[in-house]
């Protein structure tokens, strides 16, 4: 990830908390935090508490994030940000925790003297890992119509250029589900699970021999012994963490959208 | 095949609730920032370093990168990583434990290491690494951070060792992992019983003296690898090992271990000057060093005696303290001593207190005066470092000790004032380990230790990767005693300063000595004259320099053929 995105992020992220953009060049941003965003990310519950009790006057922090070192000013106090600082990702998390679920209508221009229908559809963007002692991920983004039942993949992008708001327009009305929210995710959830069934699992079978190889040798390590010592349980345990695989499905979010029958092109 | 699905439905559950309430929704412009930075954290194979990219700050070099992906990719997170002293095996470790982190493969994660290492390594995995480990100071840390730092000796000890063994840990790092090569001792149990899923066990001296020492820490990171016991030491111990079986062993253990050695590097290192100073007796001191060697405190021959007889000569090399200090001992152990052991203790003392002058430290004072800049002095006695503190006080030179007995906030100290404002450190053998003085680069050796790996354990304190300047090391050695005759066979004859460690380890190997130090001792201790011990000498050297040129003639070999 280019620094240059990490400061659209972030400037993104803090416009979009309310919170007052003081300077922004390309080497640094300085953001005047709202108080919610001060509780959110600044981890100073004490502060908070001791000034509701006491009434006094709330001060939530200014902070400078230095995107590009090379060009801020060298005598510019502020904090480093870039793929890997810890701050950016207590940010990440704090996004993914902020907007988890959405719901939002079509925007759409007025037309046939203002009788828009709105079709609903689930969707959710998940992050399929396959782990075992190594790990890889998969992003899927996936929509289903819920009255047609059709399952869309790539939702999310091709969602991307809609204009959306999170109130239904004038002259548009939405359909009602002929699926149920809670059997749409079941729906969902199948769909993603089945994604990966034909998938090469080469990597599972060779964690499990891996982990079978590992075992002989303990096995081995331990046969002169009539009654196996606790490290020999302990150690058979941690073989099974290290190797065992493992498909993980984590949701980062997901919502309802009311789409016109164009939108998705 | 089956592979288990885990999947967290909290979310659906929390969606219905929002749907049943009418909200409250997210915003759009989060929302979709939130899928593109999780679009960035996607990581789309198996393969590879993550965490370089993390860490723009840190410019890890080539044998350091190699080293990472090799544990991660084909050692599947279980090594020892046992470059030489000096190589940075803090940044191989340091990458490893990120490149999991970023994975999310591990979370909670123990790092054992010594004491006086504690802070450096808190220090550098939260600078270097953005990783958050924290010292354990309080008990509560135990459970409530995720990535601790610990000494071995905090850790086994109650109430501690119970906590630890309730947590699961994903990720276990061990320091100076030599440490633990005797199967025996309290620590070895305690690490063999630590839950490790994945492990890593840094050491630059994986085989110190005995083959069964690699057996033994191969063993905690993977029981079985090298079979069980009974079966290593029936094919390995005593028995004339023959090449192949060798290989086979080597082989073994490459597999779980990574060993990179200086020359490999490709790496510009400061240089070492070695230079030795011989030093003559007064004669006080000289009659005290024959008195020592004439002394036979158990008079019947045997291997223990030699051995005493020993200690004391090269003590009294070292300082007149260091010999009151041991007869003291000796006249305490026995509780009935005859009176012709006394007379002659009694003796002993007479002598120990008709020594007036200290050559070796008067040489010292002298070196450091001439030197003007900082100086590690190190001695194997405890009772000669309070004696050279003493006495370079008495000339107007400031120092300060460091042993391996210090608590670890005493040793980050003691460190602090050496680099800040003190021109002289004292270190005895057990603080030599784990404590990096790269901002000093001249080093004393007061007297010798009789494993060459200890020594390079001293030197690897200054001479390791951020040292800017030449190294010189002065070695001191008295002239016509114990000393000289191992200065002559271990440091001169066979070069060993110049050496890396790892050719002398091959070259051991090689010769079927599994202990060096034993085998001196029996050399010096057991030869009748003093012709019978150079005759010894001699064999022991020109074996070790026909290994060294038969090891040439290999890599000559190879490079012809190539």
């Amino acid at each position: 990830m280019q620094q240059q995105e990490i400061h659209d992020f972030l400037l993104t992220y803090f416009n979009a908390n309310d919170c007052e953009i003081l300077e922004n060049t390309p080497a640094h941003l300085t953001v005047q935090l709202t108080i919610e965003m001060d509780k959110e990310l600044m981890n100073r519950p004490f502060y908070w508490h001791y000034l509701e009790k006491t009434g006094g006057i709330p001060n939530p922090a200014k902070i400078t994030f230095i995107t590009n070192p090379e060009q801020a000013p060298p005598d510019l106090k502020g904090e480093m940000i870039h793929f890997g600082s810890p701050r950016l990702h207590q940010i990440i998390q704090s996004t993914k925790k902020l907007a988890g679920y959405t719901r939002l209508f079509e925007n759409t221009t007025q037309s046939k003297g203002g009788n828009n229908p709105l079709y609903p559809w689930l969707t959710m963007n998940v992050k399929i890992s396959y782990q075992c002692d190594r790990k890889k991920d998969t992003f899927m983004s996936i929509g289903l119509n819920l009255i047609s039942g059709e399952i869309m993949e790539g939702f999310h992008h091709r969602v991307l250029p809609v204009k959306v708001t999170p109130k239904i327009p004038d002259y548009s009305y939405t359909l009602s589900p002929l699926i149920m929210p809670k059997s749409g995710l079941a729906r969902l959830d199948t769909y993603i699970r089945r994604s990966f069934e034909g998938d090469d699992h080469s990597w599972a079978e060779e964690a499990i021999l891996r982990w079978q190889n590992d075992l002989n040798l303990l096995e081995h390590f331990y046969k002169d012994m009539d009654e196996k010592s606790d490290s020999y349980y302990t150690e058979k345990e941690a073989l099974k963490a290290q190797y065992e695989p493992n498909i993980r499905i984590s949701i980062i979010n997901g919502g309802l959208f009311y789409l016109s029958d164009r939108a998705l092109g | 095949m089956k592979i288990n699905i885990s999947f967290n439905s909290e979310w659906n559950d929390e969606f219905l609730q929002k749907i049943e309430n009418d909200g409250p929704w997210g915003n759009w412009e989060l929302y979709k920032l939130a899928v593109q930075m999780e679009e960035n954290l996607i990581i789309p194979d198996f393969e590879g370093l993550q965490a370089p990219k993390h860490l723009p700050q840190l410019t890890p070099l080539p044998h350091q990168l190699e080293a990472a992906k090799q544990v991660v990719e084909k050692m599947n997170g279980k090594a020892i990583l046992a470059d030489e002293v000096g190589l940075g095996k803090t940044i191989e470790a340091g990458l490893i434990l990120k490149e999991y982190m970023i994975r999310g493969l591990v979370k909670k994660v123990l790092i054992l290491v010594p004491a006086s290492l504690v802070t450096q390594w808190a220090f550098e995995l939260n600078t270097k690494f953005h990783i958050p480990a924290v010292v354990q100071r309080k008990s509560y840390v135990w459970d409530s951070c995720d990535v601790v730092i610990s000494s071995i000796d905090t850790a086994k000890r109650a109430p501690h060792r119970d906590i630890i063994f309730n947590q699961e840990y994903d990720f276990i790092i061990i320091d100076e992992a030599h440490k633990l090569k005797n199967n025996k001792t309290k620590n070895y149990e305690f690490v063999q019983n630590l839950k490790k899923k994945f492990c890593l066990l840094l050491t630059a001296t994986p085989i110190q003296n005995k083959v069964e020492e690699i057996f033994h820490l191969v063993s905690l990171l993977k029981p079985g690898h090298l079979g069980n016991a009974s079966l290593f030491s029936e094919k390995y111990k005593g028995k004339g090992r023959n090449i192949i079986e060798d290989e086979h062993l080597k082989e073994l253990v490459n597999t779980v271990m990574i060993r990179n050695r200086r020359a490999d590097t490709g790496i510009e290192w400061t240089k070492r000057h070695v230079e030795t100073i011989t030093i003559e007796f007064s004669p006080t001191e000289q009659a005290l060093y024959d008195a020592v060697s004439q002394f036979k405190p158990i008079s019947d021959g045997s291997k223990g005696s030699a051995f005493s007889a020993l200690t004391l000569q090269r003590e009294a090399c070292s300082s007149r303290e260091a010999v009151f200090y041991t007869l003291k001992n000796m006249k305490a152990k026995y509780e009935q001593p005859s009176p012709d052991f006394l007379a002659k203790l009694d003796d002993l003392f007479t002598k120990v207190n008709e020594t007036v002058q200290n050559s070796k430290a008067e040489k010292a004072l002298e070196l450091i005066k001439k030197i003007d800049d900082k100086v590690i002095i190190f001695t194997e006695y405890r009772a000669t470092q309070l004696y050279l503190q003493w006495y370079l006080q008495q000339n107007g030179i400031s120092s300060v000790p460091f042993r391996g007995g210090f608590k670890r906030g005493k040793k980050d100290w003691m460190r602090e004032l050496f680099q800040k404002n003190i021109q002289v450190l004292i270190a005895t053998e057990a603080g030599g380990e784990g404590i990096n003085l790269q901002f000093c680069h001249h080093l004393i050796n007061f007297d010798l230790p009789w494993n060459p790996m200890r020594l390079e354990q001293r030197i690897g304190r200054i001479h390791r990767l951020g040292q800017e300047e030449d190294v010189m090391i002065y070695n001191f050695a008295t002239k016509n005693t114990v000393e000289e005759h191992i200065m002559k066979l271990l440091y001169e004859k066979i070069n060993l300063f110049e050496k890396v460690i790892g050719e002398l380890d091959d070259i051991l190997t090689k010769l079927d000595i599994s202990n060096i130090e034993e085998y001196l001792i029996d050399v010096v201790g057991e030869s009748k004259t003093e012709g019978e011990m150079k005759i010894k000498m001699d064999n022991f050297s020109s074996l070790i320099q026909f290994a060294q040129s038969m090891k040439e003639g290999e890599v000559h070999a190879a490079t012809g053929n190539s």
